[in-house]
């Protein structure tokens, strides 16, 4: 099995020279960012200065995108690259020890330039935004010194558990998967930490009305934090997952020899499994999310879904749509190059039908900003027919709906190749489908219920949807393992023997999950508004103006377009140690 | 010619992304734009000129209609048809025209039944509308089946205020290196600015706007581009536009400009109005 590793002698030396100059920049721009941002002697703090042709706004804008895009990837990546290397060392399967390792190559890349860009990203803000970062300053001091810290730690953790794999292999697996654990706890506090200065700026607290310091912890608590510290979380493992699986798709195109393509189908659909079973938790946190920032500013949260950000959930849901059913088709796909799985081929068109009823629900808007002209022509506010389609009680049923028809297509792929022969088989079988039926029923029900009572109780409804979905979704497998465990087999799988397309798919996931991410940027930034920090500290730029969404569209694709170009060569310099090693 | 994959896959990646681009710019484009200060103290508006530009805080600025309704009913706040007369039954004792201040400005005090209490003070951030804004904002709900009796003296002088890290920016920290006595010979003298103004105990002209509190209602940067360019920061409603010279760009010193930026900065009001010296000889 190939292993690819960094063999230049030169290499490791150049990326600890970069990143100790990155470190050093960073450390000495936190220390003297409150003195660059006091401005001239006299004390007058200059709020804005101008970035040559494209304006302060694009800079900043793109840069803070390509950082989030680089950082989420090398937080998310090795979130479950852990997580392969402890099942190939339970199962001894090396295959999975080679993945974890080629995921981890992948981020040692993309670390240089996350720290670049975000070193970038900082010098932008003090030299175009300097009293907007002094407040910040002011406020967030003492963690942007403990930012820096967590930062060397991490990367030291990153050398020792890269370049130590060999040497931590055989009997002391266990310290190089504690080494890897701790690298993932470092890097989820080093997100947290920049969360909160995130999330201050859209819900600050631990402030009085001055904009003075209260309490330290009051602005890093503050009630957008937890919901995105744990969007953030969930929504990086999903990334980092499509973004691998992109990857195993542009190899397994590229590839040349049989076994090439089994190892990269095999890295794709690998990928693919942890960005989809992630992918699933998604909407619950964005509802958590949502509803906090109703419940911290009632205007603002209006402003996100009815205001003039309106049309943008129409935009998502466009993605989500994709998103979902680009990755059921993905495994009906998949399931072709498993003998025994056309048995299961009559259930595909009712899930399609599922999926595309959920996907019209879900990208109907049910608020809009429309002229009187409109208004009139419509009846109302809201649309006679298609309204209903559009409150909160249609759009959770419709996504847990698609979620548990997502679940039931992995199902179908899981046991494509398996006969169970356990005595309970018919039981067990029927014990899963009356718990899906139940779930869905539970979904249903709650759905239909929520439009007879208040808003507020209406809201409390969301969770038990989301419970009966995740419950049946553990009592199905929990049913599952046991009876499939001696499962007879009808073939195994053909790695390698999917139809290219199905890599397109992966590509397009990818390409999507990055696209959206940019969208719900600007949809968490937009709803600022003009401010800095909502309420208490103003946009008074020239460029103070929240662009609308075609602009902000144009602004995402190029910096997407960007970032994938970014990926694509790092990826082209991880191939040439690979092919330096080869010889 | 075979295609090169990278290419390949770039087209479709490219493909994808405009799809998407392409799909975001045909659907209704809305932007959010800076809400621009309006300024009608020491003006001569007529109740006409004051609905009108109610209404426009209404639309815009106030985000009112995100919520309210006129002739609809809506399920996150009532509908305002008919509010100018509604509002003198609203609170027994309590005149139309208070009952809709004081639902401005602190709107927990009277909720209608049936509706949830969400809706934030209009003079705080993030929606902060000075004293004129509350004014014709007031004067715009009154004339729905109202009287417009309003005046300026009728909204509190405490609503309004700039708070937050900008006010703390624009009062204590702002430290422009000029003389204001030196400022208030130039508001006098060269700068003519005395022909139009009112600026506390100095002056009485009608012709321009009152600037006795304009450092209270107005920020540095305002006064500053104003002064530099009068045509491009807007004429104050109620004022004939294109009156004030473009010139004092080039025909003050740098210091004169300071100085005179540092003398209106003291305006803030009743008591700082005469704070400069030279106006007390």
């Amino acid at each position: 099995m190939q292993l690819d590793v960094i063999k230049s002698p030169s290499g490791p030396m150049r990326n600890f020279q970069t990143r100790a100059t990155l470190l050093l920049a960073g450390i000495l721009l936190v220390v003297a960012g409150p003195a660059w941002a006091q401005g001239t002697p006299g004390g007058q703090t200059e709020a804005y200065r101008s970035f040559p042709l494209i304006g302060s706004r694009l800079a900043v804008w793109g840069a803070a995108q390509l950082h989030l895009y680089f950082a989420a990837f090398i937080l998310g990546v090795p979130m479950f690259a852990i997580i392969v290397e402890f099942i190939g060392w339970r199962t001894q399967d090396t295959r999975y020890d080679w993945l974890a390792r080629q995921f981890m190559k992948l981020t040692f890349a993309a670390y240089s330039a996350t720290a670049l860009l975000g070193g970038l990203l900082t010098f932008i803000f003090i030299t175009l935004y300097p009293r907007f970062f002094g407040y910040l300053v002011e406020i967030f001091g003492p963690t942007m010194w403990m930012y820096a810290g967590l930062f060397f730690v991490e990367t030291f953790t990153l050398y020792l558990y890269y370049y130590g794999w060999d040497w931590l292999s055989g009997p002391r697996k266990g310290i190089h998967l504690g080494l890897g654990v701790l690298l993932n706890i470092w890097g989820t506090i080093l997100m947290f930490v920049a969360n909160a200065w995130l999330t201050f700026m859209m819900s600050p607290s631990g402030v009085d009305e001055a904009g003075k310091l209260t309490s330290l912890w009051g602005a890093i608590y503050n009630p957008t934090w937890m919901p995105i510290n744990v969007h953030r979380l969930i929504a990086n493992i999903t990334f980092g997952g499509a973004i691998v699986a992109a990857y195993a798709a542009f190899r397994f195109l590229g590839a040349r020899t049989d076994e090439e393509r089994a190892q990269y189908d095999w890295m794709g659909y690998v990928g693919n499994f942890v960005a989809v079973s992630s992918l699933l938790f998604l909407p619950f946190a964005g509802y958590w999310l949502g509803r906090e920032i109703y419940a911290f500013n009632q205007t603002m949260g209006i402003t996100m879904m009815g205001g003039f950000m309106s049309w943008l959930w129409v935009v998502q849901a466009i993605l989500i749509g994709v998103l979902f059913i680009g990755s059921n088709y993905y495994l009906w796909l998949g399931m072709e190059r498993i003998p025994g799985s056309e048995r299961y081929r009559p259930y595909i068109p009712y899930l399609v039908m599922i999926l595309a009823a959920g996907f019209i629900v879900w990208a109907t808007p049910r608020s809009m900003v429309a002229t009187l002209e409109e208004t009139r022509a419509m009846g109302g506010t809201h649309h006679p027919v298609l309204g209903v389609l559009g409150v909160m009680s249609a759009k959770n049923t419709a996504v847990n709906l698609m979620i548990l028809t997502t679940f039931v297509s992995f199902l179908l792929y899981r046991r494509a190749n398996r006969v169970a022969t356990v005595s309970w088989v018919r039981s067990g079988m029927t014990a899963q489908w009356i718990i899906m039926g139940v779930a869905a029923a539970v979904v249903t029900f709650y759905g239909v219920y929520g439009y007879f009572v208040e808003s507020i109780v209406r809201i409390g409804f969301s969770v038990y949807q989301v419970l009966s979905v995740l419950a049946a979704i553990v009592c199905v497998m929990a049913i599952d393992f046991p009876m499939f465990r001696r499962a007879r087999s009808t073939g195994a799988i053909r790695w390698g023997q999917i139809a290219p397309r199905s890599q397109y798919v992966l590509i397009l996931l990818a390409v999507s999950f990055t696209w959206l991410m940019g969208l719900m940027g600007f949809a968490r930034s937009g709803i600022r508004q003009h401010w800095h920090v909502y309420g208490i500290l103003r946009d008074t730029s020239p460029e103070a103006v929240t662009p609308a969404l075609g602009y902000a569209a144009n602004m995402i694709t190029a910096v997407t377009a960007i970032f994938l170009a970014f990926v694509v060569l790092i990826f082209w310099l991880g191939g040439l140690g690979e092919r330096g090693a080869k010889g | 010619m075979r295609v090169p994959l990278i290419v390949k896959v770039g087209t479709f990646a490219l493909a994808v992304m405009g799809v998407y681009a392409y799909y975001a710019n045909s659907i209704p484009q809305i932007q959010s734009t800076l809400p621009e200060e309006l300024s009608l103290e020491g003006g001569n508006v007529t109740p006409e000129q004051l609905v009108k530009a109610g209404e426009g805080i209404f639309k815009g600025k106030g985000t009112c209609e995100i919520c309210h309704r006129i002739g609809q009913k809506g399920t996150r706040a009532p509908d305002l048809a008919g509010i100018g007369a509604a509002a003198a039954k609203r609170k027994p004792g309590m005149s139309a025209k208070a009952y809709i201040i004081e639902s401005l400005l602190d709107p927990g005090a009277y909720l209608v039944e049936g509706y949830p209490g969400i809706m934030p003070k209009v003079d705080r951030p993030p929606i902060g509308l000075n004293r004129s804004e509350l004014w014709a904002t007031v004067a715009f709900l009154q004339s729905m089946a109202g009287t417009v009796d309003v005046k300026l003296d009728d909204i509190p002088k405490t609503a309004g205020a700039v708070v937050g890290a900008e006010g703390a920016a624009q009062g204590a920290e702002l430290k422009l290196p000029g003389d204001p006595k030196a400022g208030q010979v130039v508001f006098m003298g060269k700068g003519a600015c005395i022909a139009c103004h009112k600026a506390g105990a100095i002056g009485a002209s009608p012709i321009g706007p009152d600037l006795s509190q304009i450092a209270k209602i107005q920020t540095p940067e305002y006064i500053m581009a104003k002064i530099l360019d009068p045509a491009g920061m807007g004429t104050v409603a109620g004022y004939p536009p294109n009156l004030m010279p473009p010139t004092l760009g080039q025909t003050l010193t740098a210091k004169e400009y300071i100085d005179l930026v540092s003398f209106l900065l003291t305006l803030k009001g009743e008591a700082s109005a005469q704070a400069p010296a030279a106006s007390k000889r």
